[in-house]
């Protein structure tokens, strides 16, 4: 059986310096995986990589069966890949509105129309408002994005992400930076607009881990220790050893 | 009472109205100048698409203006019976011609190199408008006649000014008029999110190197829509219309105006013609008090003109400005 994201031993130098020294994992259509490690372990150059942000110095991603290694963020994201960012990455200055409205009309096709308004366009207009409602932020979308707190910047960075209708979402560390009572709230929200999308997670939050991934990899410097369902990872030695246990 | 979304459309429907009855109320002399306004303002708002609306600061747009400027002087010179619809629409198709192609070796460089490599461009251009005389007539000019404008069922002297002007009115204010509307459609939409974060724009599913092609290529085509009116106004055409000056005196206007609103650098050109104007008939040093004006300008007001204009009409609404201020306060607490 083909998986549906299946990552072949990916290294990255950065001018001699290897981050990744052939990561292998796969994840199954519809399932959430989360990707856990400690710091440096390079689970963000990871996700670059998949994302199409960097290219892997060598080994392949296939999505879906075909492989995506060589393409840029742009056509991965039409394919059906989006990303979120560990730090915030929105249109700063533009309201919820217009941030959200960015990629709901991309995905609609409405990217470089000489012509055509966005903002009169009925379903691109009704998809950004259910966004925004999806993820709490309907309350705010005239507002600017600067004069949002820290929560709901996040939420926006997920309303983002999400806005292009992806089938393959990253989550790159989406409750950074949370108090504990944002982080349950967040899980709550990224657990109810990820069901029925494949998920692929990077977080430090233990208690996120084990409560939204089917499977986990633990990343540890630049390669996958084990991956395995929440259960057996919590008891593995090795990942005991190399992470948990160090905590 | 008059709604947000219509507001615009009726100062533009005043302005039009107050630009038809121009030739009726002003002399001759200031209807040539405001004909050679509207001109320049759409240059300067082409310019500002770059400029204000994308964040890339060109060096070389004058290298369409002329373009555009000696297509017309070329094509009605080399040509017998060409129409001025003609002329202009292959100045059009020359500069946009153009635009695409230097803008696929340009907008590989970002920030300074793009500047650079613009400046680098326009040079080019001057040089070949200098040395190909057989062509461009090199120091001396070409001079041309503007053509009737022949609309079927009757002919419209073009020798008379207040005819050239109507058109220029009719043709250049449409084409501000689109520039206006292009900043509230997705692609211009677009370019302001490209600006404001091209990482992201990336991760959405947008070609911004493309993107920046076609607006590159948009604007350089209206620069040589503006470039061929003003060669039929002042009916020559010299090297100085490819000239780096002409980069620098879009830059001013632009600055003057303001890079920060739509409307800033039709402002812009309207005071930096009317200043040249006065300046010259006074002074032969004219460029010296201008360079002075323009370096206490941007010292003093960097946001030029539109930002005094706005923050008087701040001052009037108070509310306004409270909602601002709360706004941009919120974050710090």
């Amino acid at each position: 059986m083909t998986e549906y994201l299946q990552v072949q031993d990916i290294h990255k130098d950065f001018s001699g310096l290897k981050v990744l020294t052939g990561v292998n994992f796969a994840v199954r259509e519809k399932k959430r995986h989360a990707i856990i490690g400690p710091n440096g372990a390079g689970k963000t150059t990871l996700f670059n990589i998949i994302s199409g942000r960097f290219r892997a110095s060598s080994g392949s991603i296939l999505f879906r069966g075909q492989d995506i290694s060589a393409k840029p963020a742009h056509v991965l994201n039409r394919q059906g890949v989006s990303r979120s960012f560990q730090i915030t990455n929105v249109f700063q200055e533009l309201t919820v509105l217009e941030n959200i409205r960015s990629g709901v009309r991309s995905r609609n096709g409405m990217r470089y129309n000489f012509f055509r308004k966005p903002g009169n366009h009925p379903r691109i207009s009704e998809r950004t408002e259910a966004i925004a409602e999806e993820v709490g932020l309907k309350e705010v979308m005239h507002m600017p994005v600067n004069a949002l707190s820290y929560g709901q910047q996040r939420a926006l960075e997920i309303a983002i992400t999400l806005s292009t209708e992806p089938e393959l979402i990253l989550l790159d560390e989406p409750t950074a930076g949370m108090t504990r009572e944002e982080t349950s709230q967040a899980i709550r929200m990224i657990d109810r607009v990820t069901a029925g999308r494949t998920l692929v997670i990077i977080e430090h939050d233990m208690d996120v881990v084990f409560s939204l991934a089917d499977t986990i990899s633990v990343l540890h410097y630049g390669k996958i220790l084990v991956s395995d369902t929440p259960d057996l990872i919590r008891n593995d030695q090795r990942v005991k050893d190399a992470y948990l246990g160090e905590e | 009472m008059i709604s947000q979304k219509k507001a615009p459309y009726l100062v533009i429907a005043a302005l039009f109205a107050l630009g038809i009855l121009m030739p009726f109320v002003i002399k001759k002399y200031h209807l040539n100048m405001l004909t050679e306004i509207i001109v320049f303002a759409l240059y300067a708002v082409s310019y500002n698409l770059l400029l204000g609306y994308a964040g890339l600061l060109s060096f070389g747009h004058a290298m369409f203006f002329g373009m555009g400027a000696f297509t017309v002087a070329v094509s009605l010179i080399h040509i017998p019976g060409l129409s001025i619809w003609n002329a202009v629409l292959i100045a059009l198709v020359l500069t946009t011609a153009v635009g695409f192609i230097t803008g696929g070796f340009l907008l590989r460089h970002k920030g300074a190199y793009f500047a650079l490599l613009t400046l680098a461009f326009n040079s080019l251009f001057y040089a070949v408008a200098t040395k190909w005389h057989k062509i461009t007539g090199g120091d001396d000019g070409l001079s041309i006649t503007r053509p009737d404008l022949h609309l079927g069922f009757t002919t419209i002297k073009m020798a008379a000014l207040t005819n050239f002007y109507y058109v220029t009115l009719v043709v250049l204010g449409a084409a501000i008029v689109f520039c206006w509307y292009f900043t509230k459609t997705a692609m211009g939409q677009t370019v302001l999110l490209m600006r404001e974060n091209e990482e992201r724009m990336k991760f959405l599913g947008y070609n911004t190197n493309i993107s920046r092609l076609i607006l590159f290529t948009f604007t350089g085509a209206l620069a040589g829509l503006a470039g061929a009116f003003y060669t039929l106004h002042f009916q020559f055409v010299s090297q100085s219309a490819i000239s780096v000056d002409m980069t620098t005196t879009v830059l001013l206007m632009t600055f003057v105006g303001g890079t920060g609103t739509f409307w800033g650098p039709i402002l812009g050109a309207f005071v930096y013609i009317i200043v040249q104007n006065y300046l010259s008939d006074i002074t032969d040093r004219w460029p010296l008090f201008m360079g002075l004006i323009f370096i206490l300008m941007v010292l003093l007001i960097p946001g030029g003109l539109s930002q005094i204009i706005l923050s008087i009409r701040d001052l009037f609404s108070g509310k306004r400005r409270a909602g601002k201020q709360a706004a941009a306060e919120e974050p710090s607490s």
